[in-house]
C-alpha cells in the first residue's frame, strides 16, 4: 500500500517534470520564430532585404591578409570562409604558444628562485592588466615605424625585416602541396602522442621526419624548372618569392599571446600551487632531481586541476581574435564586420558571425571535456 | 503613421493648368476624408517624434573626419556635415543647439539610423543603388561632389596608379572607397595589397608609418588631410587618377516622405540664400525689407514656407541666422575661413560654375 503510493508520487512527479520541460520547450521555439518572423517582417517593412542570397555575389573589395588566393571576384561566402579561416590560424597557434608559453611562465611564478619568481610576476601583471587592444594597437605603431621595404633589415640576404613584415625564405612548393605536407606532419604527431611515446623521443622523431619529409617533397615535386628554395627579393614595392608573414599577422600573434600565456601562466601557477607538499617533498626524500619533480610529480598532478580552467583561456584567446579590424588584420570579425556595411544584410552576417564562433568555442569545450576526463585519476 | 498620399504637391502646379490643381485637391480632399486624422501641412513622422523629443539626433564619427565631421579637445563638433545638421535642427527645433552629435563609425551609421539611435546620416556619405534599394534608405539632393583619389609618399616618384604595382594600399574600413579602389586597380591591371582600418586614427599613422605604400580616400578628405595633418605635404603626391565622382546626400529612412522633404528643402534653402545673398550678418535686414518675393517668401516674411512642411513659417530665418548661408558653411568648414582652403569647384553654385542648384522655390 505505502509502496504503492511513493511509486505513485515518483510516477507523478515525473509527469509534472516532463510537462514542465515541453512546455518550456515550446515556449522558447515559439520566442525564437517569433523573433525571427518579427525580424523578416520588420525589415520588410522598412523595405530591407533580407535573407542569405548575397552570399553567392561578388565582393567587390579587398582585404589584407588570407592563407589561400582571393580576388575582388570572390563571392561572400568564400570571402567569410577565408576570415574563418584567418581567424582560426590566428587563434590556433596564438592558443599553441600561449600554451607553451604559459606553462613556462606559471612554471617560474611557483619557482622557489626570488628572482625568476619575480620576473614572472612582473610579466603577469603587465600583460595582464593591460587590454588586449591596447597592447595590440601599441605593438603594431611600434612594427610599423621599422624601415620600410627599401631599407629593410637583412639577414644574408635571405631572411628580411622590415615595416611590411618578416619575409624569410621558403620551400618552393605549390599551396596544396604545402597544406598536404603540413596535415601529414599534423597527422604524424597525433598518431605519435596517441601512442604514448615519451615526450622527448616522440619530438625527435617527429623531427627528423619533418625535415626529410620536406627535403623530398621540395625535391621531388617543385614546379617545373623552379629552384628548390624561393627566396624574397625585392621587386618595385615589394618583395616576391619565400615566404611573408605580414606585420598585421605578427603583431596579432604576438600580442594575443602575451596576453593570453599571463593568464594561462595563473591557471598553471594555481595547479602546481595544488599539487600536496608532502607528495614533492616525496620526491626530494627520495633523491628526485628538481627536474624530475616536477615532470613527474607536479606537473602530472597539476594538470587534473590546470585542464578545466585552461580550457576556458583557449575559448577566450579565440575570441580575442576579433581585434583583428583595430590593426587591419582580415579576421572573421573584419570581414563580417565589412561586408555588413558594403551589403547591409546586418542580421545575417552577425548570425553568421555568432554561429561560426559557436562552432569553435564549443568544439574546443568538447575537446577539453574529452582531455578532462582521460586525466581524471581512475580511483579519485 | 500617415499615409503617403495625403501628400499631395498641389502648390507645384501652376503652371501645368488648371485641371490638374482640381485632380489635386479632390484627391486632397478625398484623402482627407478617408484619413481624418491628419492635416493639409502633412507633418512628417520623423519630425514629431523630434519635436516631441526636443532634440535632434544626426551622426558624428567615431575621431575627426576633418573638415565635415571633426571634434576637438573640447568634445565640441564642427564640419560641414555637423553644420548641415544644424541648420536642419534649427529648421526643425529652431535652435541649433538642440542637435545632439552621436559618433558613429562609418559601419554603425547605417544600421543606427535603421534603429532610430539617430534621426539622419549627413556624413560624407555618397547615394549609392544599393544603399537606394536594399538599405531601405532614401537620398537628399546631393550637397557636395567629391570623388575618390590616391594619395601616395613622394619617395616613390609616381605620379599615377600604375606605379604602384605590388605595393600595399591603405583604406577605411566599411566606406565606398574600399570598393571603388579595388575596382579600379583590378581594371587597370594593377596588383596591390588592400589594408582597411575601422579608425582613421589608425589608418593615418599606418600610411604616416610607410606600412602603406598609397592611402586611397575621398579627394577632399585627402587634400584636408595633405594641408593641415602631414609636417612636410610636399613629401606626399596625390595621385591624377580620379577613381569616382559620388554624389554625397543625406541619408533617411525610407517610408517618411514629408522627412525627405524636410532634408531637401533645408538644403535647398540654404543654397537659395546664397544665391541671393542673404547671410547670417544680414538676415535681419532682408527679412525688414526683402527685395523680392522669393526673398520674403524664403524668410517668411509672406507665409507659406513652413504650412507646406507643417513647421513654422520663420524657420528658414531662423536657420540662417544661426548657421549662415550654403557659401557661409563651406567656406567656415573647407574654405577661405577654415585651415584647408579648398577651392568650392564643383561644390559652387550652378551660376558660379559648379553643379549645386537648389529646386524652385514657388
Amino acid at each position: 500500500m505505502d509502496m504503492t503510493t511513493t511509486e505513485d508520487l515518483r510516477a507523478r512527479s515525473r509527469r509534472r517534470k516532463l510537462i514542465i520541460q515541453t512546455l518550456l520547450l515550446a515556449v522558447t521555439v515559439i520566442a525564437i520564430l517569433g523573433a525571427v518572423r518579427s525580424a523578416q517582417q520588420n525589415l520588410a517593412a522598412l523595405g530591407i532585404t533580407s535573407g542569405f542570397g548575397f552570399l553567392d555575389r561578388a565582393t567587390g573589395w579587398d582585404y589584407s591578409f588570407s592563407l589561400v588566393e582571393r580576388s575582388i571576384d570572390d563571392p561572400y561566402w568564400r570571402t567569410l570562409l577565408v576570415g574563418f579561416g584567418n581567424t582560426l590560424f590566428v587563434g590556433f597557434v596564438s592558443i599553441f604558444l600561449s600554451t607553451i608559453l604559459g606553462l613556462i611562465i606559471g612554471t617560474a611564478r611557483d619557482s622557489a628562485h626570488p628572482a625568476i619568481n619575480a620576473a614572472a610576476t612582473v610579466y603577469v601583471q603587465i600583460f595582464r592588466n593591460i587590454p588586449l587592444i591596447l597592447q595590440a594597437v601599441f605593438l603594431y605603431s611600434v612594427l610599423i615605424h621599422f624601415p620600410g621595404p627599401r631599407q629593410a633589415v637583412t639577414i644574408a640576404d635571405a631572411v628580411f625585416v622590415s615595416n611590411r613584415g618578416l619575409m624569410m625564405p621558403g620551400l618552393n612548393l605549390s599551396l596544396g602541396v604545402a597544406l598536404g605536407l603540413l596535415l601529414t606532419l599534423l597527422a604524424l604527431a597525433v598518431a605519435l602522442i596517441l601512442r604514448k611515446v615519451p615526450l622527448l623521443r616522440g619530438f625527435g622523431i617527429w623531427l627528423a621526419t619533418s625535415v626529410l619529409l620536406c627535403a623530398v617533397t621540395a625535391v621531388v615535386l617543385r614546379p617545373e624548372g623552379g629552384t628548390i628554395l624561393s627566396i624574397p627579393e625585392l621587386k618595385g614595392l615589394r618583395f616576391v618569392g619565400g615566404i611573408t608573414v605580414p606585420v598585421e599577422l605578427v603583431a596579432m600573434i604576438t600580442s594575443i599571446t602575451l596576453y593570453g600565456s599571463a593568464y594561462i601562466a595563473e591557471v598553471v601557477r594555481g595547479g602546481l600551487n595544488q599539487v600536496p607538499r608532502g607528495l614533492t617533498e616525496a620526491g626530494q626524500a627520495l633523491g628526485l632531481s628538481p627536474g624530475a619533480i616536477w615532470g613527474r610529480i607536479k606537473v602530472p598532478m597539476a594538470l587534473r586541476s590546470i585542464v578545466p580552467p585552461l580550457g576556458n583561456q583557449w575559448i577566450f584567446i579565440m575570441k580575442a581574435t576579433t581585434i583583428g579590424i583595430a590593426i587591419g588584420y582580415s579576421d572573421l570579425f573584419y570581414i563580417v564586420s565589412n561586408s555588413i556595411t558594403q551589403s547591409g544584410q546586418t542580421l545575417e552576417l552577425i548570425f553568421l558571425l555568432m554561429a561560426a564562433f559557436l562552432l569553435v568555442n564549443f568544439s574546443i569545450a568538447l575537446f577539453v571535456n574529452w582531455l578532462n576526463a582521460r586525466l581524471q585519476l581512475k580511483a579519485h | 503613421m500617415l499615409h503617403v498620399n495625403t501628400y499631395v504637391p498641389i502648390y507645384r502646379t501652376n503652371k501645368e493648368g488648371i485641371m490638374k490643381s482640381l485632380i489635386a485637391i479632390g484627391a486632397t480632399v478625398a484623402a482627407l476624408t478617408t484619413l481624418s486624422a491628419t492635416t493639409a501641412s502633412a507633418q512628417s513622422a520623423t519630425v514629431t517624434q523630434i519635436m516631441e523629443r526636443g532634440t535632434m539626433l544626426c551622426s558624428g564619427h567615431n575621431g575627426s573626419y576633418f573638415g565635415f565631421v571633426e571634434v576637438n579637445d573640447k568634445n565640441e563638433w564642427k564640419g560641414l556635415d555637423i553644420d548641415l545638421c544644424r541648420a536642419l535642427t534649427t529648421a526643425i527645433l529652431g535652435d541649433p543647439e538642440k542637435a545632439q552629435i552621436v559618433p558613429l563609425s562609418w559601419a554603425q551609421r547605417f544600421p543606427a539610423l535603421q534603429s532610430g539611435d539617430v534621426d539622419v546620416i549627413i556624413k560624407a556619405t555618397g547615394w549609392t543603388m544599393g544603399r537606394d534599394t536594399e538599405l531601405g534608405l532614401q537620398f537628399s539632393l546631393p550637397y557636395f561632389f567629391g570623388g575618390t583619389q590616391i594619395m601616395a609618399h613622394g619617395d616613390l616618384g609616381i605620379t599615377d596608379a600604375t606605379g604602384l604595382e605590388g605595393g600595399t594600399v591603405c583604406v577605411e574600413a566599411g566606406t565606398t572607397i574600399e570598393r571603388i579602389v579595388a575596382n579600379y586597380l583590378q581594371t587597370i591591371g594593377v596588383t596591390t595589397n588592400n589594408i582597411s582600418y575601422e579608425s582613421a586614427a589608425e589608418l593615418r599613422s599606418a600610411y604616416l608609418a610607410n606600412r602603406c605604400d598609397a592611402f586611397a580616400a575621398w579627394g577632399p578628405f585627402l587634400a584636408v588631410l595633405r594641408a593641415t595633418e602631414i609636417d612636410n605635404p610636399d613629401a606626399h603626391v596625390i595621385l591624377n587618377d580620379q577613381l569616382s565622382s559620388e554624389p554625397i546626400a543625406a541619408a533617411m529612412r525610407q517610408g517618411d516622405d514629408g522627412f525627405v522633404d524636410m532634408v531637401n528643402w533645408t538644403i535647398a534653402s540654404l543654397l537659395i540664400a546664397e544665391e541671393e545673398g542673404i547671410t547670417s550678418a544680414n538676415v535681419d535686414e532682408m527679412v525688414a525689407n526683402p527685395p523680392n518675393p522669393r526673398v520674403a517668401r524664403l524668410l517668411g516674411v509672406e507665409p507659406g514656407m513652413g504650412e507646406r512642411l507643417g513647421i513654422r513659417d520663420t524657420w528658414a530665418r531662423e536657420m540662417i541666422a544661426a548657421v549662415g548661408n550654403f557659401g557661409e558653411i563651406y567656406d567656415r568648414n573647407l574654405g577661405e575661413g577654415s585651415p584647408y582652403k579648398l577651392e568650392r569647384g564643383l561644390n559652387n553654385l550652378w551660376s558660379h560654375g559648379g553643379v549645386l542648384y537648389a529646386p524652385i522655390l514657388d
